[in-house]
């Protein structure tokens, strides 16, 4: 049944397009995780990319042979939209749904209707993002489409898919011209690489031979992958069933991700296993995730487990777009309520102190999804919600929950912790719903942002120079210090930040510290400066070792 | 035969004001354990604080008798004055209640009893209109009525040091919701229709002060405003200068007295507002 398409394409052949694209991605997705510029551990583009384009082709699609490819593309991209986590998974749907509004009216897809489809995929990538940065994956894609355009009448869709990748190639390896802090690290985008990874998964669908993709790792990094797209993960997609989406975090020594991967791929589908030495994630669907969690206990320390049941979920979609089935349960319906994303216990509690409705669990590495977010709205069930992100990588999935949601939200764009907190003082249950983002956002910039962590590699950033397993600090998203120990790194940074007479400094410390030591790093932080408060709460969130505001 | 004002001690009237405008004062009791002292007449404003600060026991308060009130109402019905009554919130305190009964006590008599809704410096305020209106001529129900209007039209906002004093003293009201965070926080407090209410959140000191001055600044102009204040007297100075520059009539700073810093505790700064209305 997989026999190659003709020079225009159906339904059908576009899905498994997608899902040879995807297919593509997973091959890689360790290598585009290691494309990670900054010095933490933040390396989850390629995860939050595949992660997305899963929710599209685990979508409920048409299965009818008449089905149009509009309908097709529509319902891959309303798929995508609701499963997009983090900033690139967001603008990645964007793609999608430019690509099902470029391909609205057809039924079947040519060359000049696919020039015109990635066209209108680069143009709602770039409206999905407030400040375009060129040197990203909307560069990639933007040429891509600019290369097909305006159409050269060619009927031949293969053909404007190849010249569409050739170009994209073209741009990603132009990224470290654009962004300076690639060339720095000696990287290509990560999100272009996606972008090109797609596409080279498209390309090796039409034609006879894979595509070979080489992704230049950084240094330290993880050996390239080839694009080898097998007829059997295609059919191994297609009869992908539901049950439970598994995530979790394994910390231990001496993991083997490749190990974890075989083990878990004997027992799951959607296997996605990545990591190093000291930690390894896992996301897998399972009809029982029981089995999965224990491959994971008896190698280290669990961590994030995140089990979703997805026959919920995909009735909850359902509903969501009006096809009927059962109303998810929900809470007695509240005027107003504020949703932060945290990314620790400690964090959740510390929120729903100050009046949070409830939370939605997720950080820097574990971003939620846009239907994470709608589905805790639902069930809090409030005539307005107020949407904290607390991370500027969530920021885009919670604007996109925002469109994408019944019942309105309004994000507060709060890009970490501290600055989430400063604006959940604002809220003000006498308020209005619109008035009290309106608050929320003016305090935003009343607090400093610090956070300390671990170097996941060795580069020079902001003039610093770090090794891989040192402590770093970030003040306001520059790096202030490296040191040994995170209390050194912590004092460093407090150092450069240099707090007033008068000033309040809270320290949420993360899962992998005792209170003992978040402690003693405060008192020698107050006894080194006169007349500033400390506050100490246990934040529980992973790979920080503290979150830290300083107002 | 004229109308004379009378005030409880939860006015924190400073004694020249009361004293320029013929304003009585009742006082409320405080007790340390089974020890009372009637505020302003057995104890002082400082040596309520030192016993408050330094002692093991928490005071409480009670309302005036109605024996206290008729000790300041008689002389003045006896001299032939009618009287207006400018009284602390009746949700917060039942001296309203003992000024109504004693007010029966006293057959004849002319007494208007004001409930304010407010507290501190914001009775205060409202009784110096209610001497104004006095002082132009009105009886007493015309000068009940000008004390009403201008209770309607005063704010009075305050951040305590801590919220402990008005959760010992049960008079924290809505700003119940404040106890259960996580993070330390200095809260502005206001009264709504007579109750403690939370009005902003933040979390140091100094922003606390610098948000009082900006509410201070959106609410003016004022034709009243009055400092409410245990700290450094600088600090009052400062927050009274602030509001000078939007207030019509001089702005005075008013120590907080045993009635009301029983609930507020040391170190609470505020202010009443007081708009034409």
């Amino acid at each position: 049944m997989n026999e190659q398409p003709s020079s225009t394409f159906n339904a059908q052949d576009f899905r498994r397009l997608v899902v040879s694209g995807a297919g593509c991605l997973e091959a890689n997705v360790d290598a585009i995780n290691a494309l990670n510029v900054f010095p933490v551990p933040d390396g989850d583009t390629g995860i939050n990319m595949l992660l997305t384009l899963r929710a599209a082709t685990s979508a409920e699609l048409p299965d009818a042979a008449s089905a149009t490819v509009g309908a097709m593309s529509s319902a891959l991209a309303r798929g995508a939209l609701l499963g997009a986590r983090g900033n690139s998974g967001v603008i990645f749907s964007q793609f999608m749904k430019g690509l099902a509004n470029g391909f609205a009216e057809c039924e079947r897809a040519d060359g000049a209707a696919f020039a015109a489809a990635l066209r209108a995929a680069a143009d709602a990538g770039y409206q999905a993002v407030g400040n375009p940065v060129e040197g990203t994956m909307l560069s990639v894609m933007r040429a891509a489409a600019e290369a097909v355009h305006p159409p050269d009448g060619t009927p031949d869709a293969p053909d404007v898919l190849r010249v569409a990748y050739e170009a994209a190639e073209r741009a990603l390896a132009y990224t470290p011209e654009q962004l300076p802090v690639l060339k720095q690290a000696g990287v290509v985008d990560a999100g272009g690489q996606g972008v090109v990874a797609f596409l080279a998964g498209m390309v090796s669908f039409v034609s006879e031979e894979p595509v070979a993709l080489r992704i230049t790792a950084p240094e330290g990094g993880l050996e390239s992958a080839a694009a080898n797209v097998s007829h059997e993960f295609l059919e191994h997609t297609e009869e992908e069933m539901y049950g439970y989406c598994t995530q979790f975090v394994v910390q231990g020594e001496g993991l083997d991700p490749d190990a974890v991967r075989d083990q878990v791929m004997a027992m799951a589908a959607s296997t996605v296993v990545v990591g190093d030495d000291r930690i390894v994630r896992v996301h897998a669907h399972a009809e029982d995730p029981g089995p999965l969690l224990s491959i994971g206990a008896a190698l280290g320390a669990l961590d994030q487990i995140n089990i979703q049941n997805m026959d919920l979920q995909h009735e909850e979609f359902m509903s969501l777009h009006g096809y009927g089935g059962d109303a998810p349960e929900q809470a007695e319906a509240a005027a107003l309520a504020v949703i932060p994303v945290a990314p620790g216990d400690g964090i959740a509690r510390v929120f729903r102190s100050l009046g949070a409705a409830a939370t939605v669990s997720g950080g820097q590495t574990m971003n939620p999804s846009a239907a994470d977010i709608i589905a805790a709205v639902q069930k809090t069930n409030a005539a307005f919600t107020i949407v904290l992100p607390n991370n500027k990588n969530i920021v885009l999935a919670a604007e996109q929950a925002a469109e994408l949601s019944e019942s309105p939200i309004a994000v507060v764009s709060s890009r970490n912790v501290p600055q989430g907190m400063a604006a959940m003082l604002a809220f003000n249950p006498d308020l209005t719903g619109e008035e009290n983002a309106e608050a929320m956002r003016g305090m935003l910039d009343s607090v400093r942002s610090g956070e300390v962590t671990t170097a996941v590699r060795s580069t020079t950033i902001d003039g610093v120079d770090v090794q891989e397993g040192q402590a770093i600090a970030i003040l306001d998203g520059a790096l202030a210090a490296a040191a040994a120990t995170p209390n050194d790194a912590l004092a460093a940074m407090l150092e450069s930040a240099g707090p007033e007479e008068g000033a309040l400094v809270t320290l949420y410390y993360g899962a992998g510290l005792s209170e003992e030591a978040a402690q003693e790093a405060a008192d020698a932080i107050a006894e080194r400066f006169d007349g500033i408060e400390m506050e100490v709460h246990e934040g529980g969130q992973p790979h920080y070792h503290y979150l830290v505001s300083i107002e | 035969m004229a109308v004379r004002i009378v005030v409880d001690s939860a006015s924190d009237i400073p004694a020249e004001v009361a004293g320029e405008l013929d304003i009585s004062v009742v006082p409320c009791t405080v007790f340390f354990g089974s020890e009372a002292f009637k505020d302003g007449v057995e104890i002082t404003k400082d040596e309520f604080f030192q016993r408050l600060t330094t002692g093991n026991v928490m005071p409480t308060t009670t309302q005036p008798s109605v024996g206290d009130f008729l000790d300041v109402y008689r002389p003045l019905v006896e001299a032939g004055h009618d009287i207006v009554s400018v009284h602390v919130s009746g949700k917060l305190s039942g001296t309203v209640n003992s000024a109504r009964l004693a007010a029966a006590e006293l057959t004849g008599a002319t007494v208007e009893i004001v409930d304010t809704e407010l507290a501190s410096v914001g009775v205060t305020l409202v009784a110096k209109v209610a001497a104004d209106a006095v002082a132009a001529g009105a009886d007493a129900a015309g000068t009940a009525e000008a004390a009403r209007n201008a209770a309607a039209n005063t704010e009075v906002f305050f951040v305590p040091d801590t919220l402990e004093y008005l959760k010992r003293g049960g008079r924290i009201g809505s700003a119940q919701a404040l106890l259960g965070s996580l993070l330390s926080m200095k809260p502005i407090l206001t009264l709504v229709e007579g109750e403690v209410h939370p009005r902003e959140k933040v979390r140091t000191k100094a922003k606390a002060v610098q948000r009082l001055r900006d509410i201070g600044a959106a609410g003016a102009p004022y034709r009243e405003a009055a400092v409410i204040h245990r700290v450094p007297e600088e600090e009052a100075r400062e927050m009274a200068e602030h509001l000078a520059a939007f207030t019509a009539n001089p702005v005075f700073t008013a120590a907080v007295g045993a009635s009301v810093g029983a609930h507020t505790g040391p170190g609470v700064i505020g202010f009443a507002g007081l708009r034409e209305g």
